[in-house]
């Protein structure tokens, strides 16, 4: 040990460039994470989880959910749409415009496109082809706009409609957004989750609606009790060769309805800054319609 | 075993190796250089230099701009949004008013009107005094204070948004309100601290 501080300053330098990157790094750039704003709605997001919701999350933390479902979406592109609003009143050169931005269509296709508006005159496009293709229907008298689309595996199983953000977290903790995918990813499994019961029958038992599934029962997180009476409206139906003895019935107890309402509050779908999605068009008239929930003039697919 | 061997063990063996001085070989640092050349291309290309609103696939925050949601020209969308927050807690989010706080907007003639003149002057200086709309009078002891008194408060562009959103939506038919006639307006009132009157705005001309 003739370089003794030559050794200590080394393993110095080594732990406190690790800690630099791995520790302050990531504190300095989101440590003060403040509530954003959806665009263009301006909605407040996050928004904190419902109570009950708050509650479930423990019983996924306690249950070890996180162990085999992800909760992190990934994206590795992004692109753009263009949709064909308002068709104005020159078809004729309309026509002609679509039909050099589309070689692959007859004319008789694109006449049936300018019948049937909105519709995706382009589809996965770049954002610069994209505005360049608006432009173009813009001299053809057509209001045109760009829809931004992101794609990745995970989007194309339907597992979000945009990567995850850290804003998608920011009211949760501990945040579990899981490491390993035995389970699909849950970021947005309040959004396609059929109903409550099917929900509380997956925990029971997974494998009566997916067959095969490896997921374990979580049978302690239901009561099986004497049916006094008339059987209770929370009972669990459909549950197969999972059914319990005649006179008895299934209901979920108090974690399992927080877990569920858990499971319904994740969803990580809204368009933000950081991670631009295009749901719907802007509601210039119709202000009856639920602000940016439904896409009023989606592209059709 | 013998006693000698037991008293002096290091004898028999070979001294300590030490490290001595050595030069670092000249292909090491070319390679390193290289490596932390090559490392500060990549971060600077992918990192977005550390910026919270970068994210991956995106590379800097220059790009995830361009994705950004732009109409070019005013923005009912935006104008709704900052409706709901500044206007409709009087006006309510349906426009047709609240008793007792503001008259309605949806079919208002005020609103409705062919010019903006009159419309803009309304937010940006308060209204003050008995007011006619859709035939029926309404009076305010307080009036209508200026919401948008100050470009801090609601930007040109916010309150060219908002006038478009009210002048279109539930019905209303109106043209859009451009960025130009705000801005130019609220220029030439820039100066004044009391309310509008009813009075003065109908010596106003509708269009200017």
């Amino acid at each position: 040990m003739n370089y003794g501080p030559l050794v200590f300053l080394a393993a110095f330098f080594a732990l406190a460039t690790s800690w630099v990157g791995f520790v302050l790094g990531p504190q300095l750039q989101v440590g003060q994470f403040q509530p954003t704003n959806t665009v263009p709605t301006r909605a407040d997001y996050p928004v904190a989880r419902p109570g009950l919701a708050r509650q479930g999350l423990d019983v996924y933390r306690a249950n070890g959910c996180a162990y085999c479902h992800s909760q992190q979406v990934g994206q590795t592109g992004t692109v753009c749409d263009v949709s064909l609003g308002e068709a104005g009143t020159n078809q004729a050169a309309l026509t002609a415009v679509i039909l050099k931005l589309r070689p692959d269509w007859s004319e008789t296709q694109a006449k049936e496109a300018l019948g049937s508006l909105p519709k995706a005159v382009l589809q996965s496009v770049s954002l610069a082809q994209a505005q360049a293709a608006v432009k173009e229907l813009a001299v053809g008298g057509a209001k045109a706009s760009v829809w931004v689309v992101p794609v990745g595996p995970d989007i194309g199983r339907a597992w979000g409609k945009r990567r995850s953000v850290a804003e998608d977290f920011l009211y949760d903790y501990p945040v579990m957004p899981g490491s390993l995918r035995v389970g699909p990813d849950l970021a947005n499994v309040g959004a396609r989750l059929p109903d409550a019961n099917w929900a509380f029958r997956h925990l029971y038992a997974a494998q009566i609606d997916a067959k095969g599934s490896v997921m374990p029962r979580y049978p302690y997180l239901f009561e099986q009790r004497k049916i006094d009476h008339s059987p209770s409206p929370e009972a669990l139906t459909s549950l197969q060769q999972f059914a319990p003895p005649s006179g008895y019935e299934v209901v979920p107890t108090e974690e399992a309805r927080a877990l569920v309402a858990y499971l319904f509050s994740l969803r990580a779908d809204a368009p933000l800054y950081v991670a631009p999605l295009t749901v719907a068009s802007a509601p210039a008239t119709d202000t009856n319609a639920a602000a940016g929930t439904t896409p009023t003039n989606a592209p059709a697919k | 075993m013998s006693e000698t061997v037991h008293s002096n063990p290091a004898a028999s063996e070979p001294t300590e190796p030490k490290a001595a001085r050595r030069a670092v070989p000249v292909w090491l640092l070319v390679l390193l250089f290289l490596l932390i050349y090559w490392g500060f291309i990549y971060f600077d290309q992918r990192s977005g230099w550390c910026s919270p609103v970068v994210y991956g696939p995106y590379h800097s925050a220059e790009e995830v701009d361009l994705y950004q949601y732009k109409v070019e020209g005013p923005d009912p969308a935006n104008g709704r949004a900052a409706f709901e927050k500044y206007c409709s807690l009087c006006h309510n989010t349906d426009g047709a008013g609240k008793p007792g706080q503001a008259p309605p907007l949806a079919g208002s003639e005020w609103v409705n009107a062919a010019g903006v003149n009159r419309l803009i002057r309304i937010p940006v200086l308060g209204l003050t005094g008995q007011i006619e709309v859709n035939g029926k009078p309404y009076d305010f002891p307080a009036g209508m204070t200026p919401i948008a008194a100050s470009r801090e408060a609601i930007p040109d562009k916010d309150l060219s948004d908002i006038l478009t959103y009210v002048r279109q939506a539930w019905g209303n038919k109106g043209a859009p309100v451009t960025l130009e006639q705000v801005k130019a307006i609220r220029d030439e009132v820039a100066n004044r601290s009391t309310q509008l009157t009813v009075k003065e705005l109908k010596e106003l001309p509708e269009t200017k």
